[in-house]
């Protein structure tokens, strides 16, 4: 198939605005009658509130209204875990919480109110680690856990911290070690981290009366925003209108509902005003949602000949105070960290534990970095133990045509090819001889393989709307969210292959708006390209449908008897008899007025089919639905003296199903990687005893610079056209960072014959190992 | 307290009322209504609010007070294109080498660059990349911003050739 506009780089149609400085984000938004938020933080990570003394306070200059959390004892949910309110009630959990909000007229005056606030303690034991959590059954950080409504897929163990367990039971795990003749196994440490977009997160909320609202917000998930604030006043979900203006990145840190409650019920104790609260970055990191989080052990199982037969997994995550954004990931984590391999025995337990930090939200790859760390490393053990080369083991035990996942899904061979990726890293990487070490500089090589499957509610979808103007050019609209990823660009170019139209004479949709936007679910999971893509592909072909009816009309002709270019609809054994699109696009209207046929206007939506929630039981079931295959590779140097790691090439292979902008792809698999390497040897979230996160700044908290990114980067794409992707495109966004940790550590053992099994890696770590 | 003091912004003379301890950040921001420069961190660590400042690339919210502020030029993202609205080579290349995501740092960068460039149009690449390391990118891994920085060198020269 040729195509016009699928394949090609365009400019962005989101760039003139971000290079002009013309781009507004929600903090860039100014209202009439606009007043300000400041929150006020607990002193403690763990405490039970005794009292709030706000009077002081409400007599402060500029102060219009002081509210608690024991306005609003609401529980609420966006991913069906009901465990968290809008402001702290009763006790607070993690150290960011919001206590109290003063509503003033002035920034200025609010944060001078805030001092004057008199709240009483009675402090809690602080619990940090989720091992430990796990099993302290004295110091619950919910003592309610057991009265928590929530959806029949999470299972909480009342009287614990452990909100939810997941557990994966394929085979026989007995049976599987059994079979084995070796096994290689470790433990494992996963930090927690902040996402960091470069836009910290804000809202905006109006209310008119107590019945509507409107919110401005930072959000990837506006449609989720809408339902959980709806549900909260029980009001009619249609009478909450979220709006997204300019994103300013994401990476699933703005797909949880974090801060829109609270924004929601402060404003409501002052109908009218439009009251304002953007994060500092501070708040950012202490009160929005972390990422990550986890300690585990796992066990892998193989025969001499290197086939895999038993993988066994216990991971804890140290979820934070709620559980809500963090249970699925449990979920995920749990059945992922097989890796991309066909094992016939696996036993996993995944624990989602309350612990006294931030809560842990969706973060770019969703458990999957934190799953397939775990059998990364462990393969490359195995390889080690077995004396067989890390690639052909891999290649022995992949999932292909016909193999079954850990879900007990088959693989067919349209969702991708791991073999074609490996090579494509082999070949990068291994052409040419390792650099021998040297009086400075030890030299490593690892390799990783990766898969990543969406998770979503069964039932999310992307939905479109496209209306032909009387010029015969096209509005096309979607609800998925811009945050940087290049989504409109990417509907942008798909439409026009699918309406043949010109480029220029698509608009596609800008800001988000649940008044005016089609439904999406939420933009997470890398699925808006897929989805939304196959939704636009469905709405077009509606479209183009009414115009061959109204041509028919006109024609006298059956309308299958009619084609469609872009510019007309004409008959396909007569091409000279037609009728130009503009004339067709709001019905045709005769000489005299009359007008016959319908409005040129469709909306249609694509969800995957078939998904479900794994089976209670056996933890199995369709929930992968539909996957993105990978590897990666690297080259390093360790420096001797200070420890310090630099990354002279890193390689990605990705089996894309099909490269919708070259450009667009090659930044999200560039960015991931560098955003990879952070989270390998850079960053992590630290806690004073006391629960106080004690570098929630950018100053202490360090993240890449452009001095610590790969020398070179190439990158490889694979193209096995997916059955149901628009024109075979698969999911990508997340991907790129789900390997990077396993590829570098295992290059670190390559290096410095060091199995590390700690992230971060820091110069410090290695210098130990290497003294 | 509140004084009033006049600076230079986009080439228009303004005066501005500044309290103690506010930033140039919060006065071009909440007093100008130039958004464009952007707060990601708030204290000089992403330069998502780097402007140029007399010639010079500056943090807008580590510059703080009327002793600072009082007579100053600063030239901000929204005056960088022409009147026209035709872009800034700078712009230019960003938008060709595919440097702009998310968008909110893309300001900050640009206004970095745009100072080291007046001040040294034969920047060395190391000299370039020294620069860009003042700020923080979390969307693009740096790679096509280092590629845009070049582009913009070399379109720079370009029009001072011609």
């Amino acid at each position: 198939m040729e195509f016009q506009y699928v394949g090609k780089n365009f400019e962005r149609t989101d760039g003139y605005a971000k290079v002009t400085g013309a781009a507004q984000y929600v903090a860039d938004l100014k209202l009439p009658r606009m007043l300000h938020v400041r929150i006020l933080r607990p002193e403690y990570a763990h405490a039970r509130i005794q009292s709030i003394d706000t009077s002081e306070a409400e007599r402060s200059e500029g102060v219009v209204k002081i509210v608690t959390g024991k306005d609003y004892p609401i529980l609420f949910a966006a991913a069906g875990f009901y465990d968290q309110s809008p402001l702290a009630v009763d006790k607070v959990r993690h150290s960011g919480e919001a206590v109290a909000a003063v509503i003033a007229d002035t920034l200025e005056h609010a944060t001078k109110a805030l001092s004057k606030i008199k709240v009483t303690y009675e402090p809690l034991p602080v619990l940090l680690d989720p091992v430990e959590a796990a099993r302290n059954k004295e110091v619950l950080i919910h003592e309610r856990l057991g009265e928590y409504r929530h959806f029949g897929s999470y299972f909480p163990e009342p009287g614990t911290n452990i909100f939810h367990h997941y557990r994966l039971r394929k085979g026989d795990i007995e049976a599987g070690f059994k079979e084995a003749e070796v096994s290689v196994e470790g433990e494992f440490e996963f930090s927690l981290s902040a996402h960091s977009a470069l836009e910290p997160h804000g809202a905006i909320c109006r209310w008119e009366g107590k019945d509507r609202v409107e919110i401005w917000a930072s959000t990837q998930a506006p449609f989720a925003v809408q339902q959980t604030v709806a549900d909260m006043f029980g009001l009619p979900h249609a009478h909450v209108r979220v709006r997204v203006l300019y994103l300013g990145g994401g990476f699933g840190g703005k797909s949880d509902v974090t801060i829109e409650p609270m924004v929601a019920c402060v404003a409501r104790a002052v109908p009218g005003c439009a009251v304002r609260y953007i994060c500092s970055r501070k708040e950012v990191m202490t009160s929005t949602v972390l990422g990550r989080g986890m300690k585990a052990r796992a066990k892998l199982g193989a025969r001499k000949d290197g086939t895999f037969t038993a993988f066994q997994a216990e991971l804890y995550f140290s979820d934070g105070a709620y559980g809500d954004a963090a249970a699925n990931i449990v979920t995920v984590a749990g059945h992922n960290c097989v890796g991309p391999y066909a094992i016939e025995h696996c036993h996993v337990d995944s624990y989602g534990v309350y612990t006294n930090t931030p809560p842990v939200g969706a973060y770019r790859g969703y458990g999957h970095p934190e799953g397939c760390f775990l059998s990364e490393r462990l393969v490359d053990m195995m390889a080690r133990k077995l004396s067989l080369s890390p690639l052909d083991l891999r290649r022995k035990n992949f999932l292909s045509e016909g193999k079954k996942n850990s879900l007990g899904e088959t693989i067919r061979d349209h969702n991708g090819d791991l073999f074609k990726c490996l090579q494509n890293v082999e070949k990068e990487l291994f052409t040419r001889p390792k650099p021998k070490e040297d009086e400075r500089y030890l030299y490593g090589r690892g390799v990783a393989s990766m898969m990543k499957s969406p998770k979503g509610a069964p039932n999310a979808s992307s939905c479109c709307q496209i209306k032909f103007c009387s010029d015969g050019s096209v509005h096309v609209n979607l609800g998925g969210i811009e945050m940087g990823q290049g989504a409109q660009q990417a509907m942008r170019q798909i439409a026009a292959e699918a309406l043949r139209l010109p480029l220029d004479r698509v608009s596609v949709f800008r800001e988000v708006d649940t008044q005016h936007s089609p439904w999406e679910w939420q933009t997470v999971a890398s699925m808006f390209t897929y989805r939304g893509g196959n939704a636009i592909l469905k709405t077009a072909e509606k479209a183009i449908r009414v115009l061959k009816e109204n041509a028919a009309t006109v024609l006298r002709v059956l309308a299958d008897d009619l084609d469609y270019d872009g510019e007309s609809v004409f008959l396909k054994t007569d091409p000279d008899r037609k009728v130009a699109v503009k004339d067709l696009a709001r019905g045709y209207m005769y000489e005299n007025g009359l007008t016959v046929g319908e409005v040129a206007e469709s909306t249609a939506g694509d969800r995957i089919p078939g998904y479900v929630e794994p089976d209670p039981k056996f933890g199995m079931g369709t929930a992968g639905g539909t996957w993105t295959f990978g590897c990666q590779g690297c080259e390093l140097r360790v420096d001797r003296k200070t420890g310090e790691v630099i990354i002279d090439q890193f390689i990605s292979s990705f089996d894309v199903g099909r490269v919708i902008s070259p450009q667009m792809i090659r930044g999200q698999i560039v960015g991931g990687v560098v955003m990879g390497i952070g989270q390998t040897l850079k960053e992590k979230i630290e806690f004073s005893e006391e629960g106080k996160i004690t570098n929630a700044t950018w100053g202490r908290y360090k993240m890449p610079r452009i001095h610590d990114t790969p020398k070179k980067q190439t990158v490889i794409f694979v193209e096995t056209p997916e059955k149901r992707g628009p024109f075979g495109a698969r999911c990508v966004a997340e991907h790129p960072m789900v390997a990077v940790a396993p590829t570098i550590l295992n290059a670190l053992y390559d290096a410095t014959g060091h199995d590390f099994f700690r992230l971060p890696v820091l110069p410090k770590d290695l210098l130990e190992a290497l003294s | 307290m509140t004084e009033w003091i006049t600076l230079t912004v986009n080439g228009v003379r303004r005066s501005v009322p500044c309290a103690a301890k506010e930033s140039l950040l919060e006065i071009l921001r909440d007093a100008l209504d130039l958004t464009g420069t952007k707060e990601g961190c708030g204290h000089g660590a992403c330069g998502s609010c780097t402007v140029v400042v007399n010639g010079e690339a500056v943090k807008a919210c580590t510059v703080r007070g009327k002793e600072k502020l009082e007579g100053i030029e600063v030239l901000t993202v929204e005056g960088l294109a022409d009147p026209e609205g035709n872009l800034h080579p700078i712009q230019e290349a960003f938008l060709r080498a595919g440097a702009v995501q998310c968008g909110f740092c893309t300001p900050g960068f640009i206004m970095r660059l745009y100072a080291l460039f007046r001040n040294q149009p034969e920047a060395t690449e190391d000299e370039i990349r020294a620069a860009l390391s003042e700020n923080l990118c979390r969307c693009t891994g740096y790679e096509a911003i280092g590629e845009a920085a070049l582009l913009a060198q070399k379109l720079l020269m370009g029009t001072r050739v011609t």
